[in-house]
């Protein structure tokens, strides 16, 4: 078990940091440098983070993003690819302007946090040390939260919550449908990622299938909520569009989610046995095992933070951003996580370097496609206000709106998606 | 910062009517802009304009004069102009937040 210096960082770039011999450079060497940032997890909100610290101190703190895959594809705008309307590739980013905007990215898994030590350990005992560390592991999937459900299950009934084979090994299914074919969702229960985003997945899937003329096809999505985000214009758009296709039920309706078997394929509710030609089924959440581990997370297995900073509230040389903490009334959004990536980094920078620390400012919108030039959005302001996030000036999308107004809508998605992923990625 | 204001809204809108005595007065009120200030506060907005092009919906907001852009946000936050988005963002935005926004986009290149 090795320290990983500064001065080794650059030599270690895209190589196998277990594969080198490391000095062990002594503590107060160490504090004798420039503060040191380490960021862990490469997505919205890890990768925000780091490229801003690096950006905004210009030098003056040595940032170190740690981040297992060399590319990242979004879940973001993952619905669009599985509506045809996208292709893979271009949900996927690499670190090449990260890393040239200053960040040490090193691909590697962080195994776990020594928070007395102020140390990161990776895959194969290389310990990172931090003066501030951020944590932005995203979800894991509690598989078992639907009774059969299991990783393994998930290669028969895909979640593909997580973006990547899953999101892929879910088109395959859904494009090898044939007309009559049955597609039962299981929605997650709250808080989990992308509010919007079981709904928008459905429009999806109804979306495929008509525009390959399968009528008598009919989508079930079972829901362990009494409601969900922007019901009331999916409805009216799934009305609309694909009129008789989708039957949304409630616990009310189906009475109780009792389980699904990957052999037989069935979905069995307190009502009925289904056996459907593509299950999806969206288990519940909660923040990314590291986080867990470290001691990050309430009994909610999320991460309580400071709402004026987004700093764990259990380590102050830590903070946790986007879907694994407690946000407030923030949702779960790639959108939500970039926006408390930039208040972390300026508290950070505060901290370490003196610069000026501005009261926090959050903001979120989310966009959801029902069908081509038909879509909605949601979205509010967000500051701290009595130590928890709260939303202020909400909106979302209304009933009977243009169709003008929905186009311009799935424009400004389209322009949006471009826009944060250059300030996430470079 | 707040005593200000009046003279660089003054300043804005005779440049805006072509005043050439305008030139004289934006210099000094432009340097009373908090650059600090607006380069924090335009994080929030290079989220979704960062990567515009002259086609986009999301317009470029880059350069953009400093007139325009203040007459540009208070009519969003007076929701003269429409969309929630910008109107939401633009509520909370006091006047001098604003002028520092602009002061800051004024000069500001697009991220690279």
């Amino acid at each position: 078990m090795t320290n990983i210096t500064r001065r080794h960082f650059g030599i270690m770039a895209g190589a196998s940091l277990s594969a080198l011999g490391l000095p062990v450079l002594s503590a107060p060497s160490l504090a004798q440098g420039k503060p040191r940032v380490v960021v862990i997890g490469g997505g919205p909100g890890g990768a925000t983070a780091a490229r801003y610290i690096a950006m905004e101190s210009k030098g003056a703190i040595d940032v170190t993003l740690i981040e297992p895959q060399k590319t990242f594809t979004t879940c973001f705008f993952s619905n669009l690819y599985v509506g045809g309307f996208r292709d893979y590739k271009s949900l996927t980013h690499n670190y090449d302007k990260v890393k040239k905007g200053g960040v040490k990215v090193v691909h590697s898994l962080a195994t776990s946090i020594d928070r007395d030590k102020k140390q990161v350990v990776l895959a194969g005992g290389v310990k990172v040390p931090y003066d501030r560390l951020l944590v932005a592991p995203g979800i894991d999937l509690k598989f078992d939260s639907v009774p059969g459900y299991s990783e393994k299950a998930a290669e028969v009934m895909p979640h593909a919550w997580k973006p990547g084979a899953q999101t892929q090994l879910l088109v395959k299914k859904l494009n090898a449908l044939k007309d009559g074919d049955q597609i039962v969702m299981i929605a997650p229960p709250n808080p989990y990622r992308c509010p919007p985003g079981p709904y928008e997945r459905v429009s999806m899937f109804a979306h495929v299938l008509k525009k390959k003329g399968h009528t008598k096809s009919r989508i079930v999505i079972l829901d362990p909520k009494p409601a969900f985000s922007k019901q009331g214009v999916f409805t009216e758009g799934w009305e609309k569009h694909y009129p008789g296709m989708i039957e949304w039920q409630d616990p009310k309706i189906h009475g109780g989610i009792k389980g699904v078997d990957a052999k037989t394929g069935e979905v069995k509710t307190d009502f009925t046995n289904y056996k459907p030609a593509l299950v999806n089924v969206i288990p519940a959440q909660h923040a990314g095992k590291i986080a867990r581990d470290a001691g990050l997370t309430n009994q909610t297995g999320y991460c309580p933070i400071d709402a004026a900073s987004m700093k764990s509230t259990v380590d102050p040389n830590i903070f946790v951003v986007g879907d694994a903490s407690i946000a407030g009334e923030m949702p779960k959004s790639a959108f939500s996580a970039n926006s408390q990536a930039k208040v972390a980094a300026m508290v950070i920078r505060a901290e370490l370097t003196q610069s000026r620390a501005f009261p926090a400012r959050y903001s979120n919108t989310c966009w959801s496609l029902i069908a081509p030039d038909d879509d909605i959005k949601v979205g509010a302001s967000y500051e701290p206000v009595d130590g928890a996030i709260k939303a202020s000036n909400a909106f979302v999308s209304q009933r009977n709106e243009s169709a003008d107004l929905r186009k311009q809508n799935y424009k400004e998605s389209v322009d949006w998606y471009n826009g944060i992923t250059a300030d996430i990625f470079g | 910062m707040r005593r200000a204001m009046p003279a660089r809204i003054s300043a804005a809108l005779l440049l805006a009517m072509g005043g050439g005595a305008a030139l004289c007065l934006l210099a000094p009120s432009a340097q009373g802009a908090d650059a600090e200030l607006g380069r924090y506060l335009s994080s929030e907005c290079t989220t979704c304009h960062g990567a515009s092009k002259s086609d986009s919906t999301i317009p470029i907001i880059h350069g953009l004069g400093e007139v325009h852009f203040v007459e540009v946000i208070k009519a969003y936050r007076d929701k003269a102009l429409p969309n929630p988005v910008m109107q939401n963002i633009a509520a909370r935005l006091g006047d001098e937040e604003i002028a520092a926004l602009a002061a800051y986009f004024a000069t500001a290149k697009k991220p690279k």
